[in-house]
Protein backbone atom coordinates (compact mmCIF):
# COMPACT_ATOMS: atom_id res chain seq x y z
CA UNK A 1 0.00 0.00 0.00
CA UNK A 2 1.31 3.32 -0.92
CA UNK A 3 1.41 6.24 1.69
CA UNK A 4 1.70 8.63 -1.19
CA UNK A 5 -0.12 12.26 0.77
CA UNK A 6 2.42 11.69 3.12
CA UNK A 7 5.64 11.15 0.60
CA UNK A 8 4.81 14.47 -0.91
CA UNK A 9 7.00 17.14 0.08
CA UNK A 10 4.81 20.09 1.72
CA UNK A 11 4.48 23.18 -0.53
CA UNK A 12 6.53 25.43 2.11
CA UNK A 13 5.92 26.45 5.58
CA UNK A 14 2.68 28.48 5.61
CA UNK A 15 1.23 26.05 3.66
CA UNK A 16 0.78 23.33 6.01
CA UNK A 17 -1.39 20.48 5.80
CA UNK A 18 -4.88 22.21 5.77
CA UNK A 19 -6.65 18.70 7.52
CA UNK A 20 -5.05 16.30 9.40
CA UNK A 21 -7.16 13.17 10.43
CA UNK A 22 -4.89 11.11 13.07
CA UNK A 23 -6.23 7.32 14.45
CA UNK A 24 -9.81 8.01 14.31
CA UNK A 25 -11.97 5.61 15.27
CA UNK A 26 -15.97 5.80 15.83
CA UNK A 27 -18.09 3.91 17.31
CA UNK A 28 -22.08 4.18 17.24
CA UNK A 29 -24.54 3.28 20.04
CA UNK A 30 -27.71 2.60 18.23
CA UNK A 31 -30.48 -0.05 18.93
CA UNK A 32 -28.48 -2.65 18.13
CA UNK A 33 -25.80 -1.52 20.81
CA UNK A 34 -22.66 -0.41 19.71
CA UNK A 35 -21.21 -0.14 16.11
CA UNK A 36 -17.84 0.37 14.98
CA UNK A 37 -18.16 2.77 12.19
CA UNK A 38 -14.55 4.12 11.60
CA UNK A 39 -11.75 2.20 12.18
CA UNK A 40 -8.15 3.91 12.36
CA UNK A 41 -8.35 6.80 9.55
CA UNK A 42 -5.34 8.44 9.13
CA UNK A 43 -5.34 10.87 6.57
CA UNK A 44 -3.53 13.97 5.44
CA UNK A 45 -4.59 16.66 2.75
CA UNK A 46 -1.88 19.40 2.39
CA UNK A 47 -3.52 23.10 1.61
CA UNK A 48 -4.61 23.25 -1.79
CA UNK A 49 -5.14 19.55 -2.64
CA UNK A 50 -7.99 17.86 -4.03
CA UNK A 51 -8.69 14.42 -2.13
CA UNK A 52 -11.38 12.25 -2.87
CA UNK A 53 -13.14 9.54 -1.01
CA UNK A 54 -14.58 6.53 -2.66
CA UNK A 55 -16.22 3.37 -0.92
CA UNK A 56 -19.05 1.31 -0.76
CA UNK A 57 -22.76 2.91 0.79
CA UNK A 58 -22.15 2.48 4.46
CA UNK A 59 -18.58 2.69 4.95
CA UNK A 60 -18.40 5.73 7.21
CA UNK A 61 -17.32 8.53 4.38
CA UNK A 62 -20.30 10.69 5.11
CA UNK A 63 -19.66 10.21 8.95
CA UNK A 64 -16.21 10.96 9.03
CA UNK A 65 -16.85 14.25 6.74
CA UNK A 66 -19.71 15.50 8.73
CA UNK A 67 -16.66 15.12 12.01
CA UNK A 68 -14.30 17.09 9.14
CA UNK A 69 -16.82 19.71 9.32
CA UNK A 70 -17.09 19.84 13.43
CA UNK A 71 -20.72 18.36 13.55
CA UNK A 72 -19.64 14.96 15.63
CA UNK A 73 -16.85 14.08 17.66
CA UNK A 74 -14.67 10.88 17.16
CA UNK A 75 -15.09 8.42 19.61
CA UNK A 76 -11.11 8.31 19.50
CA UNK A 77 -8.32 9.80 17.59
CA UNK A 78 -7.81 13.50 16.49
CA UNK A 79 -9.00 15.81 13.94
CA UNK A 80 -7.41 18.74 12.80
CA UNK A 81 -8.55 21.48 10.53
CA UNK A 82 -6.08 24.31 9.39
CA UNK A 83 -3.67 22.97 12.09
CA UNK A 84 -6.34 23.37 15.03
CA UNK A 85 -8.95 20.62 16.30
CA UNK A 86 -12.77 21.12 14.90
CA UNK A 87 -14.91 20.42 18.26
CA UNK A 88 -18.29 22.51 16.63
CA UNK A 89 -18.54 23.80 13.10
CA UNK A 90 -16.41 26.56 12.12
CA UNK A 91 -17.47 28.14 8.89
CA UNK A 92 -14.48 30.09 8.87
CA UNK A 93 -12.26 27.39 8.18
CA UNK A 94 -15.02 24.69 6.80
CA UNK A 95 -17.12 25.28 4.28
CA UNK A 96 -19.81 22.24 3.48
CA UNK A 97 -21.74 20.85 0.54
CA UNK A 98 -24.45 18.72 1.63
CA UNK A 99 -26.28 16.23 -0.81
CA UNK A 100 -29.17 17.59 -2.98
CA UNK A 101 -32.29 19.23 -1.79
CA UNK A 102 -29.82 20.81 0.75
CA UNK A 103 -30.69 24.29 -0.06
CA UNK A 104 -33.55 26.09 1.85
CA UNK A 105 -36.64 25.78 -0.81
CA UNK A 106 -38.01 29.19 1.33
CA UNK A 107 -35.08 31.47 0.29
CA UNK A 108 -34.06 32.50 -3.64
CA UNK A 109 -30.75 31.31 -4.87
CA UNK A 110 -28.93 34.51 -3.52
CA UNK A 111 -30.59 34.13 -0.79
CA UNK A 112 -29.54 30.91 0.14
CA UNK A 113 -25.27 32.10 -0.51
CA UNK A 114 -25.94 35.06 1.78
CA UNK A 115 -27.64 32.74 4.80
CA UNK A 116 -24.49 32.04 6.23
CA UNK A 117 -23.18 35.24 6.50
CA UNK A 118 -27.07 36.49 7.37
CA UNK A 119 -26.30 33.93 10.60
CA UNK A 120 -22.88 36.24 11.35
CA UNK A 121 -24.90 39.84 10.93
CA UNK A 122 -23.00 42.78 9.54
CA UNK A 123 -24.33 44.73 6.83
CA UNK A 124 -27.05 43.55 4.64
CA UNK A 125 -25.22 45.49 1.36
CA UNK A 126 -22.11 44.14 2.02
CA UNK A 127 -23.33 40.38 2.37
CA UNK A 128 -25.41 40.59 -0.82
CA UNK A 129 -22.64 41.71 -2.64
CA UNK A 130 -20.29 38.90 -1.28
CA UNK A 131 -23.24 36.71 -1.77
CA UNK A 132 -24.07 37.95 -5.73
CA UNK A 133 -19.71 37.50 -6.57
CA UNK A 134 -20.20 33.72 -5.12
CA UNK A 135 -22.64 33.21 -7.83
CA UNK A 136 -21.21 34.88 -10.28
CA UNK A 137 -18.08 32.65 -9.10
CA UNK A 138 -19.92 29.73 -10.03
CA UNK A 139 -22.00 30.86 -13.31
CA UNK A 140 -25.47 31.72 -12.10
CA UNK A 141 -25.06 35.36 -11.56
CA UNK A 142 -28.70 36.12 -13.54
CA UNK A 143 -30.71 33.77 -11.52
CA UNK A 144 -30.08 35.09 -7.80
CA UNK A 145 -33.98 35.83 -7.49
CA UNK A 146 -35.41 32.53 -8.57
CA UNK A 147 -36.27 29.76 -5.47
CA UNK A 148 -34.81 26.79 -6.07
CA UNK A 149 -37.89 24.80 -7.30
CA UNK A 150 -37.11 26.98 -10.46
CA UNK A 151 -33.67 25.70 -10.93
CA UNK A 152 -32.05 22.70 -12.43
CA UNK A 153 -30.43 20.23 -10.58
CA UNK A 154 -26.95 21.11 -11.51
CA UNK A 155 -27.84 24.99 -11.00
CA UNK A 156 -28.93 23.90 -7.16
CA UNK A 157 -25.77 22.43 -6.71
CA UNK A 158 -23.91 25.63 -8.26
CA UNK A 159 -26.17 27.94 -5.62
CA UNK A 160 -24.59 24.95 -2.81
CA UNK A 161 -21.33 25.39 -3.94
CA UNK A 162 -21.83 29.34 -3.92
CA UNK A 163 -22.86 28.77 -0.47
CA UNK A 164 -20.19 26.78 0.47
CA UNK A 165 -17.57 29.01 -0.27
CA UNK A 166 -19.23 32.62 0.67
CA UNK A 167 -17.58 32.61 3.62
CA UNK A 168 -13.87 32.45 2.00
CA UNK A 169 -13.12 28.80 4.20
CA UNK A 170 -9.52 27.13 3.48
CA UNK A 171 -11.02 24.00 3.28
CA UNK A 172 -14.22 22.85 1.46
CA UNK A 173 -16.51 19.79 2.15
CA UNK A 174 -18.41 18.18 -0.15
CA UNK A 175 -21.16 15.21 0.34
CA UNK A 176 -21.72 13.05 -3.14
CA UNK A 177 -22.53 16.81 -4.16
CA UNK A 178 -23.65 15.27 -7.98
CA UNK A 179 -25.07 12.07 -7.10
CA UNK A 180 -28.59 13.14 -7.76
CA UNK A 181 -27.33 14.36 -11.06
CA UNK A 182 -27.41 12.63 -14.76
CA UNK A 183 -24.35 12.13 -16.16
CA UNK A 184 -23.64 14.97 -18.61
CA UNK A 185 -24.24 17.31 -15.77
CA UNK A 186 -22.25 15.25 -13.43
CA UNK A 187 -19.89 15.53 -15.91
CA UNK A 188 -20.37 19.45 -16.72
CA UNK A 189 -20.38 20.20 -12.59
CA UNK A 190 -17.23 18.13 -12.03
CA UNK A 191 -15.32 20.62 -14.47
CA UNK A 192 -16.47 23.73 -13.35
CA UNK A 193 -15.86 22.02 -9.55
CA UNK A 194 -12.87 22.09 -11.23
CA UNK A 195 -11.99 25.85 -12.51
CA UNK A 196 -13.60 26.54 -9.05
CA UNK A 197 -10.95 25.47 -7.32
CA UNK A 198 -8.46 26.35 -9.27
CA UNK A 199 -9.60 30.03 -8.71
CA UNK A 200 -10.09 29.65 -5.21
CA UNK A 201 -6.99 27.88 -4.63
CA UNK A 202 -9.21 25.63 -1.58
CA UNK A 203 -8.66 22.63 -0.07
CA UNK A 204 -11.40 19.93 -1.53
CA UNK A 205 -12.40 16.97 0.39
CA UNK A 206 -14.60 14.88 -2.12
CA UNK A 207 -16.96 12.21 -1.27
CA UNK A 208 -18.35 10.09 -4.29
CA UNK A 209 -19.97 6.95 -5.40
CA UNK A 210 -18.84 7.39 -8.89
CA UNK A 211 -14.81 6.06 -9.57
CA UNK A 212 -14.46 7.95 -12.92
CA UNK A 213 -15.48 11.13 -10.95
CA UNK A 214 -13.06 10.21 -8.58
CA UNK A 215 -9.87 9.99 -10.92
CA UNK A 216 -11.00 12.85 -12.77
CA UNK A 217 -11.39 15.17 -9.76
CA UNK A 218 -8.65 13.90 -7.29
CA UNK A 219 -4.90 14.61 -6.75
CA UNK A 220 -5.70 11.88 -4.05
CA UNK A 221 -7.91 8.77 -4.12
CA UNK A 222 -8.82 7.35 -0.51
CA UNK A 223 -10.16 4.24 -0.83
CA UNK A 224 -12.48 2.99 1.60
CA UNK A 225 -13.81 -0.75 3.08
CA UNK A 226 -17.36 -1.30 4.13
CA UNK A 227 -18.06 -1.01 7.76
CA UNK A 228 -16.44 -0.57 9.93
CA UNK A 229 -14.89 1.62 7.44
CA UNK A 230 -10.62 1.58 6.92
CA UNK A 231 -8.54 2.85 4.43
CA UNK A 232 -7.71 0.55 1.84
CA UNK A 233 -5.71 2.57 -0.49
CA UNK A 234 -4.23 5.71 -1.08
CA UNK A 235 -4.26 6.33 -5.22
CA UNK A 236 -2.19 9.60 -6.01
CA UNK A 237 -3.55 10.62 -9.21
CA UNK A 238 -0.84 11.95 -11.42
CA UNK A 239 -2.70 12.87 -14.39
CA UNK A 240 -1.78 16.30 -15.55
CA UNK A 241 -3.79 19.42 -14.75
CA UNK A 242 -6.12 20.89 -16.25
CA UNK A 243 -7.92 17.96 -16.85
CA UNK A 244 -9.52 17.40 -19.74
CA UNK A 245 -12.48 15.22 -20.87
CA UNK A 246 -10.49 13.26 -23.26
CA UNK A 247 -8.06 12.22 -20.52
CA UNK A 248 -11.07 9.96 -19.65
CA UNK A 249 -10.07 7.84 -22.63
CA UNK A 250 -6.96 7.32 -22.07
CA UNK A 251 -4.94 3.82 -20.69
CA UNK A 252 -3.41 5.73 -17.84
CA UNK A 253 -7.53 7.20 -16.58
CA UNK A 254 -8.30 3.28 -16.71
CA UNK A 255 -5.58 1.80 -14.95
CA UNK A 256 -5.97 4.31 -12.02
CA UNK A 257 -9.72 3.51 -12.31
CA UNK A 258 -9.41 0.10 -12.27
CA UNK A 259 -7.19 -0.10 -9.68
CA UNK A 260 -10.21 1.62 -7.12
CA UNK A 261 -12.70 -0.74 -8.76
CA UNK A 262 -10.33 -3.79 -7.79
CA UNK A 263 -9.70 -2.53 -4.00
CA UNK A 264 -13.72 -1.59 -3.82
CA UNK A 265 -14.62 -5.53 -5.28
CA UNK A 266 -12.09 -7.37 -3.37
CA UNK A 267 -13.58 -6.30 0.26
CA UNK A 268 -17.33 -7.08 -1.25
CA UNK B 1 -58.01 29.26 -20.83
CA UNK B 2 -56.71 33.15 -20.11
CA UNK B 3 -56.82 34.06 -16.50
CA UNK B 4 -59.00 37.18 -17.27
CA UNK B 5 -61.65 34.48 -19.42
CA UNK B 6 -61.53 32.11 -16.02
CA UNK B 7 -62.34 35.25 -14.30
CA UNK B 8 -65.48 36.04 -16.82
CA UNK B 9 -67.02 32.80 -16.43
CA UNK B 10 -66.61 32.45 -12.76
CA UNK B 11 -68.65 36.31 -12.43
CA UNK B 12 -71.18 34.90 -15.33
CA UNK B 13 -71.56 31.43 -13.21
CA UNK B 14 -72.52 33.99 -10.01
CA UNK B 15 -74.82 36.58 -11.81
CA UNK B 16 -76.50 33.26 -13.24
CA UNK B 17 -76.87 31.63 -9.43
CA UNK B 18 -78.14 34.96 -8.03
CA UNK B 19 -80.14 35.70 -11.01
CA UNK B 20 -81.98 31.94 -10.81
CA UNK B 21 -82.51 32.70 -7.25
CA UNK B 22 -84.49 35.95 -7.84
CA UNK B 23 -86.10 34.14 -10.73
CA UNK B 24 -86.95 31.06 -10.45
CA UNK B 25 -88.88 31.54 -7.00
CA UNK B 26 -90.73 34.42 -8.61
CA UNK B 27 -92.16 32.28 -12.09
CA UNK B 28 -93.31 29.64 -9.41
CA UNK B 29 -90.55 26.97 -10.50
CA UNK B 30 -89.18 26.62 -6.96
CA UNK B 31 -91.78 26.92 -3.97
CA UNK B 32 -90.85 30.50 -2.81
CA UNK B 33 -92.02 29.03 0.48
CA UNK B 34 -88.97 27.42 0.81
CA UNK B 35 -86.78 29.13 -1.00
CA UNK B 36 -87.69 33.23 -1.26
CA UNK B 37 -86.30 35.59 -4.06
CA UNK B 38 -83.12 36.88 -3.18
CA UNK B 39 -84.41 40.21 -3.35
CA UNK B 40 -86.98 39.83 -0.75
CA UNK B 41 -83.89 38.05 1.27
CA UNK B 42 -81.81 40.82 0.41
CA UNK B 43 -84.78 43.52 2.12
CA UNK B 44 -85.32 41.51 5.82
CA UNK B 45 -81.10 41.08 5.49
CA UNK B 46 -81.40 45.21 5.74
CA UNK B 47 -84.10 44.82 8.53
CA UNK B 48 -82.23 42.34 10.86
CA UNK B 49 -79.22 43.77 10.71
CA UNK B 50 -80.69 46.66 11.85
CA UNK B 51 -82.10 44.99 14.96
CA UNK B 52 -80.49 45.17 17.97
CA UNK B 53 -81.41 41.49 19.16
CA UNK B 54 -79.64 40.40 15.97
CA UNK B 55 -76.45 42.21 16.44
CA UNK B 56 -76.26 41.30 20.22
CA UNK B 57 -76.33 37.22 18.86
CA UNK B 58 -73.92 38.23 16.20
CA UNK B 59 -71.75 39.81 18.87
CA UNK B 60 -71.97 36.84 21.29
CA UNK B 61 -71.46 34.45 18.71
CA UNK B 62 -68.08 36.17 17.38
CA UNK B 63 -67.35 36.02 21.03
CA UNK B 64 -68.04 32.25 21.63
CA UNK B 65 -65.46 31.96 17.93
CA UNK B 66 -63.18 34.07 18.84
CA UNK B 67 -62.27 32.79 22.35
CA UNK B 68 -62.33 29.23 21.36
CA UNK B 69 -60.22 30.07 18.59
CA UNK B 70 -57.51 31.38 21.18
CA UNK B 71 -57.94 28.79 23.29
CA UNK B 72 -57.92 25.98 20.44
CA UNK B 73 -54.97 27.49 18.45
CA UNK B 74 -52.45 27.59 21.07
CA UNK B 75 -52.86 24.23 23.01
CA UNK B 76 -53.26 22.17 19.85
CA UNK B 77 -50.33 23.90 18.41
CA UNK B 78 -48.29 23.32 21.31
CA UNK B 79 -49.26 19.69 21.64
CA UNK B 80 -48.85 19.04 17.92
CA UNK B 81 -45.39 20.52 17.85
CA UNK B 82 -44.46 18.55 21.47
CA UNK B 83 -46.01 14.78 20.60
CA UNK B 84 -44.18 15.63 16.71
CA UNK B 85 -40.41 16.31 18.64
CA UNK B 86 -40.66 14.49 21.41
CA UNK B 87 -40.57 10.31 19.49
CA UNK B 88 -41.91 8.67 23.07
CA UNK B 89 -44.67 10.96 23.83
CA UNK B 90 -45.55 11.12 19.70
CA UNK B 91 -45.17 7.05 19.92
CA UNK B 92 -47.99 6.87 23.04
CA UNK B 93 -50.29 9.72 21.79
CA UNK B 94 -50.44 10.15 18.45
CA UNK B 95 -52.55 7.04 17.62
CA UNK B 96 -55.30 7.63 20.23
CA UNK B 97 -55.41 11.27 18.55
CA UNK B 98 -56.44 10.10 15.32
CA UNK B 99 -58.70 7.10 16.57
CA UNK B 100 -60.45 10.57 18.22
CA UNK B 101 -60.20 12.65 14.76
CA UNK B 102 -62.06 10.37 13.04
CA UNK B 103 -65.23 10.62 15.22
CA UNK B 104 -67.42 12.85 15.27
CA UNK B 105 -67.55 15.60 17.46
CA UNK B 106 -71.14 16.72 17.65
CA UNK B 107 -72.03 13.23 19.70
CA UNK B 108 -70.01 14.47 22.74
CA UNK B 109 -72.74 17.62 22.58
CA UNK B 110 -75.41 16.12 25.04
CA UNK B 111 -72.53 15.58 27.40
CA UNK B 112 -71.28 19.13 27.16
CA UNK B 113 -74.77 20.23 27.60
CA UNK B 114 -74.52 18.21 31.20
CA UNK B 115 -70.93 19.46 32.20
CA UNK B 116 -71.22 23.00 31.16
CA UNK B 117 -75.18 24.02 30.64
CA UNK B 118 -76.11 25.82 27.88
CA UNK B 119 -74.40 29.38 28.41
CA UNK B 120 -71.18 31.13 26.50
CA UNK B 121 -68.87 28.76 28.67
CA UNK B 122 -70.56 25.71 26.78
CA UNK B 123 -70.46 27.56 23.03
CA UNK B 124 -66.64 27.66 23.74
CA UNK B 125 -65.96 24.05 25.28
CA UNK B 126 -67.30 22.27 22.95
CA UNK B 127 -65.68 24.56 19.70
CA UNK B 128 -62.27 23.98 21.42
CA UNK B 129 -62.91 20.44 21.42
CA UNK B 130 -64.29 20.23 18.32
CA UNK B 131 -61.14 22.35 16.90
CA UNK B 132 -58.17 21.32 18.68
CA UNK B 133 -57.31 17.80 17.43
CA UNK B 134 -57.06 19.01 13.79
CA UNK B 135 -54.82 21.49 15.44
CA UNK B 136 -52.54 19.00 16.64
CA UNK B 137 -52.38 16.96 13.76
CA UNK B 138 -51.97 20.16 11.05
CA UNK B 139 -49.03 21.43 13.80
CA UNK B 140 -47.32 17.96 13.72
CA UNK B 141 -47.38 18.05 10.18
CA UNK B 142 -46.04 21.74 10.26
CA UNK B 143 -43.20 20.27 12.12
CA UNK B 144 -42.13 16.96 10.19
CA UNK B 145 -42.07 19.38 6.94
CA UNK B 146 -38.65 20.72 8.38
CA UNK B 147 -36.47 18.11 6.52
CA UNK B 148 -33.18 16.55 8.96
CA UNK B 149 -30.83 18.54 6.46
CA UNK B 150 -31.99 21.90 6.66
CA UNK B 151 -31.12 21.79 10.54
CA UNK B 152 -27.53 19.95 9.73
CA UNK B 153 -27.18 22.95 7.26
CA UNK B 154 -27.49 25.65 9.57
CA UNK B 155 -25.56 24.02 11.70
CA UNK B 156 -22.26 23.96 9.30
CA UNK B 157 -22.65 27.39 9.33
CA UNK B 158 -22.99 27.95 13.16
CA UNK B 159 -26.63 28.37 13.78
CA UNK B 160 -27.47 29.13 17.33
CA UNK B 161 -30.65 27.30 18.68
CA UNK B 162 -32.81 30.32 18.13
CA UNK B 163 -31.31 31.18 14.66
CA UNK B 164 -32.15 27.41 13.90
CA UNK B 165 -35.97 28.18 15.31
CA UNK B 166 -36.50 31.33 13.82
CA UNK B 167 -34.68 31.05 10.36
CA UNK B 168 -35.45 27.40 9.78
CA UNK B 169 -38.65 26.24 11.67
CA UNK B 170 -40.71 29.03 11.42
CA UNK B 171 -40.67 29.78 7.54
CA UNK B 172 -40.56 26.17 6.39
CA UNK B 173 -43.52 25.55 9.00
CA UNK B 174 -45.40 29.06 7.90
CA UNK B 175 -47.19 27.63 5.01
CA UNK B 176 -48.80 24.74 6.77
CA UNK B 177 -49.31 26.24 10.34
CA UNK B 178 -51.42 29.15 8.30
CA UNK B 179 -53.63 26.41 6.32
CA UNK B 180 -54.06 25.28 9.90
CA UNK B 181 -55.05 28.24 11.52
CA UNK B 182 -58.06 28.53 7.93
CA UNK B 183 -59.29 24.68 8.66
CA UNK B 184 -58.93 24.97 12.25
CA UNK B 185 -61.59 28.32 11.76
CA UNK B 186 -63.72 26.02 9.93
CA UNK B 187 -64.23 23.69 12.05
CA UNK B 188 -64.09 26.12 15.25
CA UNK B 189 -67.08 27.61 13.59
CA UNK B 190 -68.72 25.03 12.86
CA UNK B 191 -68.89 23.75 16.70
CA UNK B 192 -69.97 27.07 17.35
CA UNK B 193 -73.13 26.97 15.21
CA UNK B 194 -73.15 23.34 15.89
CA UNK B 195 -74.04 23.80 19.86
CA UNK B 196 -76.02 27.20 19.39
CA UNK B 197 -78.58 25.18 17.17
CA UNK B 198 -79.14 22.45 19.25
CA UNK B 199 -79.60 24.36 22.56
CA UNK B 200 -79.16 27.88 23.54
CA UNK B 201 -80.95 31.18 24.41
CA UNK B 202 -79.14 33.30 22.45
CA UNK B 203 -76.19 33.61 19.33
CA UNK B 204 -76.84 33.45 15.59
CA UNK B 205 -77.05 29.85 15.51
CA UNK B 206 -79.86 29.58 18.09
CA UNK B 207 -81.86 32.72 15.65
CA UNK B 208 -81.28 30.35 12.26
CA UNK B 209 -82.88 27.10 14.07
CA UNK B 210 -85.67 29.09 15.62
CA UNK B 211 -86.41 30.58 12.14
CA UNK B 212 -86.19 27.68 10.76
CA UNK B 213 -89.07 26.25 13.08
CA UNK B 214 -91.32 28.75 12.58
CA UNK B 215 -90.88 28.78 9.03
CA UNK B 216 -89.29 31.92 8.73
CA UNK B 217 -87.51 31.42 5.26
CA UNK B 218 -86.51 35.06 4.17
CA UNK B 219 -84.74 35.43 7.79
CA UNK B 220 -82.97 32.38 7.77
CA UNK B 221 -81.64 33.12 4.35
CA UNK B 222 -80.24 36.48 5.63
CA UNK B 223 -78.80 34.81 8.86
CA UNK B 224 -77.24 32.00 6.30
CA UNK B 225 -75.54 34.99 3.98
CA UNK B 226 -74.09 36.64 7.15
CA UNK B 227 -72.52 33.75 8.64
CA UNK B 228 -71.16 32.78 4.69
CA UNK B 229 -70.22 36.30 4.54
CA UNK B 230 -67.92 36.11 7.82
CA UNK B 231 -66.47 32.92 7.01
CA UNK B 232 -65.65 33.32 3.57
CA UNK B 233 -63.63 36.97 4.24
CA UNK B 234 -61.61 35.40 7.36
CA UNK B 235 -60.98 32.22 5.18
CA UNK B 236 -59.72 34.56 2.03
CA UNK B 237 -57.63 36.66 4.38
CA UNK B 238 -55.52 33.52 5.62
CA UNK B 239 -55.08 32.62 2.43
CA UNK B 240 -53.85 35.97 0.96
CA UNK B 241 -51.25 35.41 4.02
CA UNK B 242 -50.87 31.72 3.13
CA UNK B 243 -50.07 32.42 -0.64
CA UNK B 244 -47.57 35.47 0.55
CA UNK B 245 -45.85 32.79 2.59
CA UNK B 246 -45.88 29.81 0.10
CA UNK B 247 -44.04 31.98 -2.68
CA UNK B 248 -41.58 29.45 -2.88
CA UNK B 249 -43.32 26.45 -2.86
CA UNK B 250 -43.82 24.57 -6.25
Amino acid sequence: MQQVAQLKPNPGPARANAVEVIGVSHVYHGREGAVPALTDIDMTVPAGRFTVIVGPSGCGKTSLLMMLAGLRTPTSGTILCDGRPIPSPDPQRVGVVFQEASLYPWLTAVENVEFPLALKGGPRGERRARAEAMLKLVGLDSFGGRYPHELSGGMKQRVSIARGLVQDPPVLLMDEPFAALDEQTRMTMGHELLRIWDETNKTVVFITHSLTEAVYLADEVLVMSARPGRILDRVAIDLPRPRTYQMMATDKFGQLRERIWQQIRAKE
Amino acid sequence: MSRTATTLIRLAMLIVFLGAWEVLPRAGIVNPMLLPPLSQVLAVLGDILARSDFREAMAVTAAEVVVAFVIAVPIGGALGVLLAENAYLGAIFRPMLFYVFSIPKSIFLPMFILAFGIGFGQKVAYATFSTVFIVIMSAGAAVESVKAEYILVAQSYGASRGQILRRIYVPSMMPILLEAVRISMIFNFTGVMIAEMYASRTGVGHMIANWGENFMLPQLFAGVIVLALAAMAFNELIRSLEARCSRWRS
